[in-house]
């Protein structure tokens, strides 16, 4: 039987979505060249913004590709894929499909394939969902925001930064917490918090700190997008590493 | 009287805001329809339940804050494609940067909405050339007793580890109070699902954000 997963209708819905993506951004792209022209920016300039954005989105894709891949062992690829192509964010899909795969009971979370079709769709449904909301919040309230609390806001940019960021240390926290503390399904390897666990998560925010440091004292702008992607994928070869190198009864060791 | 591209801007952005809405949702409903699989309506609202307070308010957050930087139609674009603080916000600042606009005025909002464009077709096409790339060489890497196993089970510290640190430099201070939170929590509750710990290191975080800003309020008087 053909694994429902992966099916050619998944596959054609999630070419409907790019395409509508794409359009949508082509449609933003010429009124804004055509306003621009208008402004008396020169090709140039426009072209120039094209270009470094094109350029700037390669690696931080590579992110993106990585939680699709990450998502897909549970959730094949094509739910992930248009999850990320639309309104979503890396922290964001793993956290509501593990939260809605943590509701469902399912065994083994989100490490274990999805075999039921009810419980997928459910999980879609939480993905989309839990990501909505600013396609309501935009409509109605963007033109007043821009007009009122935006100098505001800029105003209180410090504060306004301060609690965006410590939102998301606390959303990274609890996953941070999970790796040093939590508890893995009782038969799985390497899913409690562990050695391996602790190992890699050290691995990631080690390598990220030295290649941010780095990058900072030679000058290296080009390296910086590069950062994220390159610590990730060295703290997830960090683990192979460790479960080969370290003796079976170490490397798998789980405490809670 | 003719409108401003300012209003034109939103007019357009509202359009494409309820079509996208419309899309979106269109998609789980056809996944539950082909499938002939309704949810679960006890673990689908338990799901909801678990990740509705965190996302829906992390949402007016970033309305409010990312909204006024990069401009209006680069605002409505990014919302509708994601990825804001990894990729578009980046994108936006650096071309309006370089092309030595202000964020605000109406060559601002031009070169971001173009950066933001471009940037959201280049993901869109790097993601579906990934997704056929990937799907051939899938099975081997993930299957249980192959050497890259390990990778897969341990992409969440990998993935969380690196996003903590990238905010571990400027905000150290802030990011104790929320780890320390989520390992007490567990250690008293172990089978506590991530879902329920959000909120909880969430909540800590943002009270020890206040804290540390009036700490510093009070530093500076």
């Amino acid at each position: 039987m053909q694994d429902f997963r992966q099916s050619s209708f998944l596959y054609l819905l999630g070419a409907a979505l790019a395409l509508f993506i794409v359009a949508q951004s082509l449609f933003f792209l010429r009124k804004a060249w055509r306003r621009g022209r208008e402004l008396g920016i020169s090709p140039a300039t426009l072209r120039g913004a094209v270009g470094s954005s094109v350029l700037f989105t390669v690696a931080p894709s590579m992110a993106i590709a990585a939680t699709v891949l990450a998502l897909s062992n549970s959730l094949g690829l094509v739910l992930p894929w248009m999850r990320m192509s639309v309104i979503g964010n890396f922290s964001y899909e793993a956290t509501a499909a593990s939260a809605a795969a943590g509701a469902l009971g399912l065994p083994g979370g989100l490490s274990e394939p999805v075999t039921d079709p009810a419980a997928f769709s459910a999980i879609a449904w939480v993905m989309t969902i839990g990501s909505i909301f600013p396609l309501i919040l935009l409509p109605v309230f963007l033109k007043k925001i821009q007009a009122k609390i935006g100098k505001t806001a800029q105003s209180n940019a410090p504060w306004t930064d301060l609690m965006g960021a410590a939102a998301f240390i606390g959303l990274i926290a609890a996953f941070v917490a999970r790796a040093l503390a939590g508890q893995g399904e009782a038969d799985r390897a390497g899913d409690g918090a562990g050695v391996l666990s602790v190992l890699t998560l050290v691995t990631a925010i080690a390598v990220m700190l030295l290649l941010e440091l780095l990058a900072e004292k030679r000058g290296w702008k080009w390296a910086q997008p590069f950062t994220m992607p390159v610590s990730m994928f060295t703290a997830m070869g960090a683990a192979v590493a460790f479960a080969q190198i370290l003796p079976e009864r170490v490397a798998f060791l789980e405490w809670r | 009287m003719e409108r401003s591209y300012f209003d034109k801007v939103h007019t357009w952005g509202r359009i494409s805001c309820v079509l996208t809405l419309l899309m979106l949702l269109g998609v789980p409903l056809a996944i539950t329809l082909h499938l002939n699989a309704w949810p679960p309506l006890p673990g689908l609202l338990k799901g909801l339940a678990a990740v509705l307070p965190m996302f829906w308010s992390v949402a007016v957050i970033e309305t409010l804050s990312y909204a006024p930087i990069i401009g209006s139609g680069a605002a409505y674009l990014s919302f509708v494609t994601g990825n804001i603080a990894n990729l578009k916000l980046p994108c936006a600042i650096a071309a309006m940067k370089s092309a030595n606009v202000r964020p605000g005025s109406e060559e601002g909002e031009v070169i971001s909405t173009i950066a933001v464009a471009s940037s959201a077709i280049a993901t869109t096409a790097l993601l579906a050339l990934g997704a056929l790339l990937l799907l051939p060489v899938l099975p081997f890497l993930t299957a249980e007793g192959s050497p890259a196993a390990p990778a897969f089970q341990q992409v969440l510290p990998a993935l969380f580890g690196a996003l903590l640190a990238g905010y571990l430099r400027r905000h150290w201070r802030l990011s104790f109070a929320p780890v320390l939170a989520g390992v007490l929590a567990l250690i008293f509750a172990p089978t506590l699902q991530v879902g329920v710990l959000i909120p909880i290191t969430v909540i800590v975080s943002l009270l020890g954000a206040q804290a540390y800003w009036k700490l510093q309020g009070q530093k500076i008087k």
